[in-house]
């Protein structure tokens, strides 16, 4: 029997791992959206005693590799007397992490807006949050869109780091397998290539909204 | 925590960084000689290393560092932990660094080219004395950039086993049982590193703005 | 060939894309003479410079430089790299954007060429470099870098640094088009002294006075043929076609 044929007998353990990193991804990364829009609705000034702390950490978690933040919750919350298992300490920790990358990038491109906008905004009467909600951050997501697609992929590629954690996920399959049957070189290969797919799939999906974006006229405002 | 602790802890600093240096070294010539070839536009090698630069982006650091280490002994070579970790970080390096060299070279002035050429100056001269100066001048934030971002995932190596700055808190707490006070100051050291680079980015930013001004 | 002939330019033809932008060119410069070149713009002026020192390659005709042909090798080949390179250095080409290197000082730009091509000594070539930029009114700014530099200071700069080569032939292309208008004088004055030293040069201008004043001889393109060359007197007081009178109507004052 060939490796391949062996592989292919052990079908159900790549897409049980190909399924769970997808629902960890999917899950966090939304959460992270979230996050980082609600940060970035405190740093336009909405809560101002909020805007400084709130600096400190997005620099912070900025400046710390990923996995130590999974370590943080994961062997450093119990410290408090909060448990969480895994699969949640890393869900939660991309969260998190990609919640801060991704409220930098709204920053960034929130300070290319011309002001004029806003005060027009205002004129018309619109409150600070509604004002937010229609008009700030649909521009700030369609003109953000090909930084947010790079880092969709980092937080894709993050999601690998669960596996020291011992979350069962795509990595943790391959690693798996290739214990049991010694075939390490065609099991990542595998692996390597179902990221890789994802990762395409994105970057397409990313190019087809920028085309939406275009006709709408959200690229030159 | 008491002293050795620290002195695991910066043990744990010193894997890290040597690694990490080592790898960036290697990333940074590497890079600098794909986005070469590339410009050479050779058939069949350029789709190749298209094809090179288009995985490594996707690959996840660990599982690439797992890839190599575990698969190595296949192909008859048994590999050095460490070996591995410095082949992995630096496959993953240099795919960017090439892209980033390679916007700088295509974005620099025919016009400064074309000087240099009515002065006499042979494509070598060209590129030693004219090119290549502003070259990484302008790459360098780009590239100090992307020595963050390897920092940042250097951790990955610990999946093989490596004692580095993340992985010396489970050895610390393995003895102490308390394993925060080791990955709070693992944080610290990390921003340490990082905020170097950082600060050493805004400046490398400032001279490239000068030189396009 | 003449040993008093600096540039000798045959047949020279030209297209891109189909289109042709020079036609079967004749043009011969004297050692020591100014040549103006004007014409509308896309009369194929730039490009007949450009090819004099190969940065644009014509279709057909032929460049001799000081009697050596550029282009193309005395076995008939096209020329390597370096060869180009050798028979360039005896060209100065002076561009309209100036085309400093921003990541050398003034001296530095003006010395690069002579200490990385000719091969002189630093000291040698910074002593000369030091005398040119005297006679470009730069030698108050030898430390300065190009950005900090304005448009007429910069172009000073450029003439020096192609000076430095001590060329066979000084090509100006529409050395005054990118400055502002009340900087271009400072960079006329500096071409006119030259031409008072007996440089050999081969200017595109658009200024009607000042190539009156400077040149020897006057050529005007058209549809990238040269339709009209005479001395200055001649060419602005007695054109001989319609299409030339018509241009200098225009370009009175």
């Amino acid at each position: 029997m060939s490796n391949w044929e062996i592989l292919w007998l052990e079908r159900d353990q790549f897409i049980a791992g190909f399924i769970s990193t997808l629902e960890i991804f999917g899950l966090s990364i939304s959460a992270a959206f979230v996050i980082g829009c609600g940060m970035l609705y405190i740093l336009e000034g909405a809560r101002p005693r909020l805007e400084v702390p709130l600096r400190i950490f997005v620099d912070s978690m900025r400046m710390l590799p990923f996995l130590i933040l999974v370590y943080l919750l994961y062997y450093g919350l119990p410290s408090f007397g909060i448990r969480l298992n895994a699969w949640w300490a890393g869900v939660g920790a991309l969260a998190v992490y990609h919640g801060c990358y991704f409220a930098e990038i709204f920053r960034g491109v929130r300070q290319t807006f011309p002001p004029g906008q806003v005060e027009a905004a205002r004129a018309y009467g619109f409150n600070t949050g509604k004002m937010f909600l229609r008009l700030i951050l649909p521009q700030i997501i369609m003109r953000s869109r090909p930084l947010i697609g790079n880092q969709l992929i980092y937080a894709l590629k993050d999601t690998a780091f669960l596996v020291i954690i011992t979350v069962r996920e795509l990595t943790a399959a391959a690693n798996s397998l290739s214990g049991t049957y010694f075939i390490p070189t065609e099991a990542f290969i595998v692996v390597i290539g179902c990221y890789w797919l994802v990762s395409m799939i994105m970057e397409i999906i990313i190019k087809q909204c920028g085309r939406f974006s275009a006709k709408r006229g959200f690229d030159n405002v | 925590m008491n002293a050795s602790a620290w002195s695991m802890l910066l043990e744990g600093a010193w894997v890290t960084l040597w690694i990490s240096g080592v790898s960036i070294a290697i990333g940074v010539v590497a890079g600098l000689l794909l986005a070469l070839v590339r410009l050479a536009r050779i058939p069949i090698i350029d789709q190749i290393l298209v094809l090179y630069i288009s995985l490594a982006r996707a690959t996840p650091l660990v599982t690439l560092t797992l890839f190599i280490f575990l698969s190595a002994p296949n192909f008859g070579i048994q590999l050095d932990r460490n070996l591995a970790g410095i082949l992995a970080l630096t496959i993953n390096t240099t795919a960017f660094n090439a892209e980033i060299w390679r916007s700088a070279f295509g974005n620099f002035s025919r016009e400064q080219r074309e000087a240099a050429m009515s002065m006499g100056m042979t494509p070598w001269v060209t590129f030693r004395r004219i090119m290549f100066p502003q070259l990484m001048i302008t790459s360098l934030p780009g590239l100090v950039n992307e020595m963050s971002f390897l920092i940042k995932g250097s951790p990955a190596i610990a999946v093989i086993g490596i004692v580095d700055l993340t992985r010396v808190t489970n050895r610390i707490s393995a003895v102490t049982y308390e394993p925060l006070p080791p990955i709070l100051v693992a944080c610290a050291l990390y921003m340490a590193i990082i905020g170097c680079l950082v600060w050493l980015q805004r400046i490398a930013e400032h001279r490239a703005n000068r030189l396009a001004e | 060939m003449s040993e008093t002939t600096a540039v000798s330019i045959r047949n020279l033809s030209k297209s891109f894309d189909g289109v042709e932008v020079l036609r079967d060119v004749d043009l011969v410069v004297k050692k020591g003479d100014v040549v103006t070149i004007l014409g509308s713009s896309g009369s194929g002026k730039s490009t007949l410079l450009r090819c004099v020192n190969w940065l644009e390659q014509p279709d057909r005709g032929t460049i001799t430089i000081a009697g050596q042909r550029i282009g193309v090798n005395d076995a008939g080949k096209p020329m390597s790299m370096r060869e180009l390179a050798k028979v360039r250095a005896r060209t100065g080409m002076v561009f309209q954007s100036f085309n400093l290197w921003p990541h050398l000082n003034v001296l530095h730009n003006v010395t690069e060429a002579p200490i990385h091509v000719l091969g002189k000594a630093r000291s040698e070539a910074e002593a000369h470099a030091h005398e040119l930029l005297e006679k470009v009114g730069m030698s108050h700014k030898t430390a300065a870098y190009p950005n900090t530099l304005s448009g007429g200071q910069k172009q000073r700069v450029a003439i020096a640094r192609a000076l430095a080569m001590r060329p066979e032939v000084m090509l100006f292309d529409e050395p005054t088009s990118a400055l502002d208008p009340e900087l271009v004088g400072e960079v006329l004055a500096v071409i006119k002294a030259l031409s008072a030293e007996g440089y050999t040069m081969v200017i595109v201008t658009h200024e009607m006075t000042f190539a009156r004043a400077v040149s020897d001889q006057v050529v005007f393109l058209d549809k990238g043929r040269i339709i009209e060359s005479a001395d200055p007197e001649t060419f602005f007081t007695r054109p001989s076609t319609e299409r030339v009178q018509k241009f200098l109507e225009r370009n009175e004052g």
